[in-house]
């Protein structure tokens, strides 16, 4: 695949030249998206979303390494799937109690701990890393999504997301701790050569 | 451990640090455990999250043309065709606009000139057929005065045939009077019974004609599109 002529060809509005790079890109740009949104349904939705917005910004696209400016669109999709969550959830923020009444404090939501439930559904090793990268900031999960699981450069993910080199290493190096922290509590699912070894509460 | 530990680690193990700050913090990492086991449980971690499956896409996301709004090609001669189309609309409305407001504008100054009551019978002979027979219908008081001096300026000529025209004109005085100047000022009697129609501005073969090439531009207009479209599928 040529690459760099796909990409011209697209960019004077050939559409099959461009769906060639949609079905190369697609698995990467889904996968992307679902780490970050950690739903399959939505992930979809946000790939389809990233590769029409991609097309119709594609003359903006001055060279360099494609796949960080593909990545930089399903981010910004995953954004705005995101942002569209939050103005209509689709759960309720906080519980309710037995009463039907809201709990006044919503310290359940930064417990890190899973409920017994969920702890039973994360019976598998992806679950339990999708569930640790659910509860990270957002700026920390894209950047992890996109070096660890993506296998991007720093320079790569520095591009894609539009911020230095500096704040790339120290949000990669913060999220692989949080990570570490979280996948203390997934031990035993853990293969024996993964298991951690530091127990960071010490 | 510091944050600056935790990001030279970080770094080191991705292999971004100068081969002074590795050969460095390799050096540290001999003499200090707890850093050397944060070492381990990043590239762990690291190693966890590369060993995650790669999901296939649940479909392909190839787009269509609708999906991002793409118009079929069209072929180069089709904006001659849009133009001539456009063209000749807003001339033939512009020559209907003129040859309907001529004769009106013509008239306007007809209102100033005269300034009395006089001149009435002369303005109300200008005027088209459905207008003079309007005002024959209004009250005959109010008409009675200028119709007098009308007949005495234009009285109706004796050779005048007799016909179904001149009777109904016997009936009304408006119309008689109008006639009777008609048939004064022209000296044609045949024509003096009909209103006096002006001739249009501009004629109404160019009027046809506009309308011609835009009913056609537009048919090839869509022609062209189907054409295309069907094409592209």
């Amino acid at each position: 695949m040529n690459e760099q002529a796909l990409i011209t060809d697209a960019q004077g509005g050939n559409l099959d030249a461009f769906n060639t790079l949609v079905l190369h890109y697609q698995d990467s740009v889904f996968n992307t998206a679902l780490r970050i949104l950690g739903d399959e349904d939505q992930a979809a939705d946000a790939s389809q979303e990233a590769f029409i917005s991609a097309f119709k910004s594609i003359t903006s696209f001055r060279g360099g390494s494609f796949k960080a400016w593909l990545m930089r669109t399903v981010t910004n999709a995953c954004y705005d799937e995101l942002r569209r969550q939050k103005r209509r959830p689709t759960t309720p923020l906080e519980p309710d109690t037995d009463d039907g009444e809201e709990m006044d404090s919503p310290r359940w939501l930064a417990d890190p701990n899973m409920t017994p439930a969920q702890q039973a559904e994360a019976d598998e090793v992806e679950h339990a890393i999708q569930h640790c990268l659910n509860n990270l900031p957002l700026e920390f999960k894209t950047v992890v999504v996109m070096a660890d699981i993506q296998g991007m450069d720093y320079t790569e993910v520095a591009a894609s997301i539009r911020v230095p080199l500096g704040t790339i290493k120290s949000r990669l190096a913060r999220a692989r701790l949080r990570l570490r922290e979280c996948l203390q509590g997934f031990a035993e699912l853990l293969p024996a050569s993964y298991r951690l070894t530091t127990d960071i509460t010490q | 451990m510091n944050e600056r530990d935790l990001e030279l680690l970080s770094s080191y193990l991705d292999g971004q640090l100068t081969p002074s700050d590795s050969a460095r913090l390799e050096s540290r990492l001999k003499s200090d455990g707890g850093l050397a086991s944060t070492l381990d449980d990043l590239r762990a971690a690291r190693t966890l999250l590369r060993q995650l499956p790669k999901r296939r896409a649940p479909r392909n996301f190839t787009l269509t043309r609708k999906m991002v709004g793409l118009n079929p090609p069209l072929p180069r001669s089709y904006p001659a065709f849009r133009f001539a189309t456009v063209l000749a609309t807003l001339l033939f409305f512009f020559t209907f606009g003129v040859n309907t407001l001529a004769p009106q504008l013509v008239q306007v100054p007809l209102f100033g000139m005269g300034g009395g009551a006089p001149d009435e019978p002369e303005l109300f002979s200008a005027q088209a057929p459905a207008l003079e027979s309007a005002a024959a219908t209004e009250a005959p008081a109010a008409t009675e005065a200028p119709l007098e001096s009308a007949s005495d300026l234009a009285p109706l000529p004796t050779a005048m045939p007799p016909s179904a025209d001149s009777a109904r004109a016997v009936e009304t005085p408006m119309t008689k009077v109008g006639e009777a100047e008609n048939a004064g000022a022209a000296d044609q009697p045949q024509v003096a019974s009909e209103a006096p129609r002006p001739a249009p501005v501009i004629p109404s073969m160019w009027q046809s004609a506009f309308a011609v090439v835009a009913i056609l531009g537009a048919s090839l207009m869509a022609l062209l599109r189907r054409s295309a479209s069907n094409r592209w599928k």
